[in-house]
């Protein structure tokens, strides 16, 4: 089913302001500890995208367009994309965030972000 | 430090080797590294290994500890180095650290992978595994995805067209057609995989705006060194190879993470750390090793190493100048494009093929004339942690 809100949670530098995804134990520029968690907001700008057609184990389909987008408030996150072409995209364009199952492991729904381009 | 030179190099062919094991490649090469160094029962006192998946591929650990033992080399010490695709370049690092500080005078350094025992899907899955396990993996990132994304952008930002790729892919073909160590001895052509109806199905997308042929192949394959102190070295009466300059550099584990996705830092920084080190500039090196796993790479790497500008190194490969003969020869031995990638053997691979340049005994076809200087960048992960060796040709 598809949740409308995007569970991730960022780590804004509270020294420098850097944004921080995956989660470091020091910050990237100035090394500080001090985090402050924030949330992916509204929509995103896909920056770059590729469509894989030689898929890893436990991907049964023809391809996969995977790309990495920033959302509103900084925060750049990989996602897959749910496109049937690469012609439908383009980076710059705005994506709509979603949080469905992107994989299926040991028969459970491993869930993350996907991006639907707004046409 | 001491002086660090590399007496004795070989190499067994790559390619998909079903009648070997694993512990046997790493044997044979490293018994045509010994004997090429001549060592006859002198002792060797250390043995680094560089892998990445024998623990996930060969369900085999401590590989190290058995390949001493099939060599009788006990009881040297020995260790497996992992740094991914950079675990051949890791262990050669560990290696030369070792004979430099003066702590060990004989050390083998093996690298070695065997990865087509698996299917396609798994052994696609062990390369992903480099990504980053919480918001990488789980989508199906692999490692040709990461690899399209960056082109996507290099492209861009720096102007590379599918015809600059393309002529990586020509010149590491022909020239790993020429090489008997190559997986793949065969040329294409520019209408089979460009520009013809037929080049559609021939050279499909394997993940956009990457073809199938700027991809190299999955492969098994080991290849070997030995190193000693270089005064040790020079009493042997004939041409060595020294270690000049070292270099290593990470990056962040993530693409999305760095600020500029189409800066290599780690390779900016490794190279520049060997080149100082070996008090040389990039148009004093005579031929290169780059790691072409994507056509795109030996074009970033040409610019971020500093043979050519930024924005360059694309029209530099489509004018000739990267191949033998022009401004910088690289990937003389075809490449990992050609030659193959077994992962944690391609950082010795590429210093083997660079000793062979350097002592001058490959066939006129693949020798750059008069080589005096080679230089090697092995890249792991996606760029996030890199080595370079600038190597120099001693004379007798």
């Amino acid at each position: 089913m598809k949740k409308r809100e995007i569970p991730i949670i960022a780590f804004k530098c509270k020294k420098c302001g850097r944004i921080h995804y995956p989660f470091h134990d020091r910050c990237l520029t100035c090394l500080s500890r001090d985090f402050e968690k924030i949330h992916p907001q509204g929509n995103a700008k896909l920056l770059t995208f590729s469509a894989i057609f030689n898929l890893p184990w436990g991907f049964d389909q023809r391809f996969l367009i995977i790309g990495i987008a920033e959302f509103e408030n900084k925060v750049k996150v990989m996602g897959q994309i749910k496109a049937d072409s690469i012609d439908e995209l383009q980076t710059g364009m705005t994506v709509l965030p979603t949080w469905e199952p992107v994989r299926v492991k040991d028969g459970e729904n491993i869930y993350g972000v996907k991006f639907e381009p707004i046409k | 430090m001491r002086d660090v030179a590399i007496i004795g190099a070989g190499m067994i062919p790559f390619g998909r080797r079903d009648e070997d094991t694993l512990l046997e490649m790493l044997s044979y090469a490293s018994l045509k590294a010994l004997d090429d160094a001549g060592m006859g029962d002198k002792k060797v006192d250390a043995v680094y290994v560089g892998n990445m998946g024998a623990g996930i591929l060969q369900h085999q650990s401590s590989i190290a500890s058995s390949l001493v033992d099939r060599l009788s080399l006990l009881p040297a010490a020995a260790d497996v180095v992992e740094n991914g695709p950079a675990s051949g370049g890791s262990a050669l690092k560990n290696g030369f650290l070792a004979v430099a500080s003066g702590y060990y005078d004989y050390v083998l350094v093996v690298g070695g992978e065997k990865m087509r025992e698996v299917t396609g899907w798994r052994a696609t899955d062990f390369v992903a595994t480099m990504t980053h396990p919480e918001v990488e993996y789980p989508y199906g990132i692999t490692l040709p995805g990461m690899a399209g994304m960056f082109t996507q952008l290099y492209m861009e930002k720096w102007g590379v067209t599918r015809e600059h790729l393309l002529a990586v892919t020509l010149k590491n073909q022909e020239m790993g057609a020429l090489n008997p160590y190559a997986h793949v001895e065969m040329t294409l052509s520019r209408d089979g995989i460009f520009d013809s109806p037929d080049a559609v199905v021939n050279n499909p997308y394997a993940a956009s705006p990457l073809h199938l042929y700027d991809l190299c192949p999955v492969s098994d394959g080991a290849a070997a060194v030995i190193l000693c102190p270089l005064d040790v070295a020079k009493k042997r009466g004939k041409a060595c190879v020294q270690i000049v300059g070292f270099g290593q550099a990470t990056d962040t584990h993530t693409l999305q993470e760095r600020e500029d996705p189409t800066d290599l830092k780690a390779v900016t920084l490794a190279s520049q750390q060997a080149l100082e080190m070996a008090k040389l500039k990039p148009s004093d090196i005579s031929v290169a090793e780059l790691h072409d796993a994507f056509t795109i790479l030996e074009i970033a790497e040409s610019e971020h190493v500093g043979f050519f500008k930024k924005g360059e190194g694309g029209k530099a490969a489509a004018a000739g100048k990267t191949r033998l003969g022009g401004q910088i020869p690289i990937n003389v031995s075809g490449g990992l494009k050609a030659r193959g990638h077994p992962v944690g053997g391609t950082g010795v691979a590429q210093v083997v093929d660079i000793v062979f340049q350097l002592r001058h005994e490959l066939p006129e076809n693949r020798q750059v004339k008069d080589a005096k200087t080679g230089l090697t960048i092995n890249f792991g992960g996606f760029g996030n942690n890199v080595t370079c060796f600038v190597l120099k040709r001693i004379e007798p």
